[in-house]
């Protein structure tokens, strides 16, 4: 308790006596054997690191700026991290998301085996050696192609004083609203915990692309991750998922912001008639999203005038829902002082620390 | 406007580039073939080191499905966002008119000799003496 009121009442800048909570921010291991201490074999071996193999950014990944001075990946510097990200900005909490990339394994022995290791591995340095003041809070990495195993992995940390959320990829074979992955959110709701999901392994390994075939090209791919976000939420909704688990919570990460309020007001629409269909849809589609739905910020859209931004965070009803976050260290990091206009200061308390807070019960 | 002596010109060749710090700014100077430039250290997106970023070429218009590489090494691109800018104006590519970096003359200026060695008559001068100038 002692180190979340010191952290609540740190200055940042402009005055405010709050810090951030940045709900997305990737740590790194500095080498694969690092994950493979972890691992038991026959995995050890067979384990040589996982990316995500295609669509690599033909620029940069990461931002440049953001590799350690005594070399290794972005993100895999605990001290760097803190002095470009948590001290710079006056952080709070930094959420954060290892890039496990399991969920594209067409074994799911292997893709769960990977999930669990970055678990131990995050549990034992960010969360635990790296994390002396408490400022990093951690997510569970669930291989959600093998639902019942992923919720025996959440059991496995719940109650663990660091890990706040259960995290996995947006790429999938199927909507998340779908049956099959009910024993993963039955974990979560069980234990209180979150569900994140991030971009990552969308049209890779054994999940499907969500848009009409794979594009052909980076800026395509980057640009349509926010589809199979929508396909997601939409499938959330209408399968009823927050009515068998009424205290189920997501978070949609990375996968877009402006998009929400024309695809809720299409949603709304249908609704009107289609309901028919679901019939276990009790409320309008958009009246689950305060109660059960949380985004975060980062890649934020920026229409040429300002107001035209203010006004679609107002018909998101970004100052309950939204969350801010920078996606450090990578390539398309939302600076926190840079990325919004000039907000009402409720609503940048909201985004930048309460919505996290509350969510996150820190 | 203010003059500073940032350096020998010979230490700056062709294709490299150094970021000083001027009357409190930061600043990235370049040589590109020959030319020196000076920007702002920031990028007008937000406010990244710029001059920290590649120096590249880039892809120039050309027709759906044609590659046209050209502009090698008078092209900068953000460390952050990857955003590309012109070392010679410091306007972006992306968009010109609206979103550029702010640009400072600099100048290739022999340092006078009186000051260094007194008592030598003539001087012949080289390459090597010659300082680059940066005037904010």
């Amino acid at each position: 308790m002692e180190q979340q009121v010191q952290s609540e009442t740190k200055k940042t800048r402009g005055g405010r006596t709050y810090g951030i909570i940045d709900c997305d921010v990737h740590p790194s291991p500095r080498n694969t054997d690092e994950i493979r201490f972890y691992m038991s074999q026959p995995w050890k071996d067979r384990y040589h690191g996982s990316t995500r193999g295609f669509f690599g950014n033909p620029v940069h990944g990461a931002r440049l700026d953001a590799t350690p001075p005594g070399g290794g990946p972005t993100g895999s510097d605990p001290d760097f991290l803190r002095e470009q990200l948590i001290d710079k900005y006056g952080h709070a909490y930094a959420i954060l998301l290892p890039r496990a990339f399991c969920n594209l394994q067409p074994d799911p022995d292997f893709g769960t085996a990977i999930a669990a290791a970055f678990n131990d591995w995050l549990a034992d340095t960010w969360l635990g050696k790296y994390n002396h003041d408490g400022v990093f809070k951690g997510s569970i990495t669930v291989n959600h192609q093998d639902p019942q195993a992923a919720a025996r992995e959440i059991e496995r940390w719940a109650g663990h004083p660091h890990f706040v959320q259960v995290m996995t990829d947006s790429g999938a074979r199927a909507p998340f609203g779908q049956r099959q992955y009910y024993p993963i959110y039955e974990a979560c709701e069980r234990h209180g915990l979150p569900f994140a999901i991030h971009p990552g392994t969308d049209g890779m390994g054994i999940n499907v692309q969500p848009s009409p075939g794979y594009p052909t090209h980076y800026i395509e791919w980057h640009t349509c991750l926010s589809l199979g976000f929508q396909a997601h939420l939409v499938s959330f909704l209408t399968e009823g998922v927050f009515e068998r688990f009424p205290n189920f919570k997501i978070v949609l990460t990375e996968g877009g912001v402006a998009w929400l309020p024309g695809l809720m007001w299409r949603l709304n629409a249908e609704y009107k008639a289609l309901r028919y269909e679901v019939p276990w849809m009790k409320r309008r589609p958009s009246d689950y999203l305060r109660d059960h739905v949380r985004i975060s910020s980062q890649p934020l859209e920026r229409p040429d005038d300002d107001r035209e931004l203010l006004q679609m965070l107002d018909m998101m009803d970004a100052k309950h829902i939204l969350m801010f976050a920078s996606d450090y260290p990578h390539w398309d990091f939302d600076s926190p002082t840079q990325t919004f206009p000039r907000l009402p200061e409720e609503m940048h308390r909201r985004i930048f620390y309460e919505n996290a807070r509350e969510l996150y019960n820190l | 406007m203010g003059r500073h002596v940032i350096g020998a010109a010979a230490d700056l060749p062709p294709g490299k580039n150094k970021i000083v710090t001027v009357e409190g700014r930061s600043v990235g100077v370049f040589n590109v073939n020959g030319s020196y430039y000076a920007l702002k250290n920031a990028c007008p997106h937000q406010g990244a080191p710029l001059c920290m970023g590649r120096v590249t070429g880039m892809t120039l218009p050309s027709e759906p499905g044609q590659y046209l590489y050209g502009r090698d090494g008078e092209i900068l691109r953000c460390p952050w966002h990857g955003w590309e800018f012109d070392i010679t104006n410091g306007k972006s590519i992306f968009d010109p008119h609206k979103c550029l970096v702010k640009t400072y003359k600099v100048a290739v200026e022999e340092e006078s000799i009186e000051e260094e060695s007194p008592s030598v008559e003539t001087y012949e001068v080289k390459v090597e003496d010659a300082k680059i100038v940066v005037y904010i």
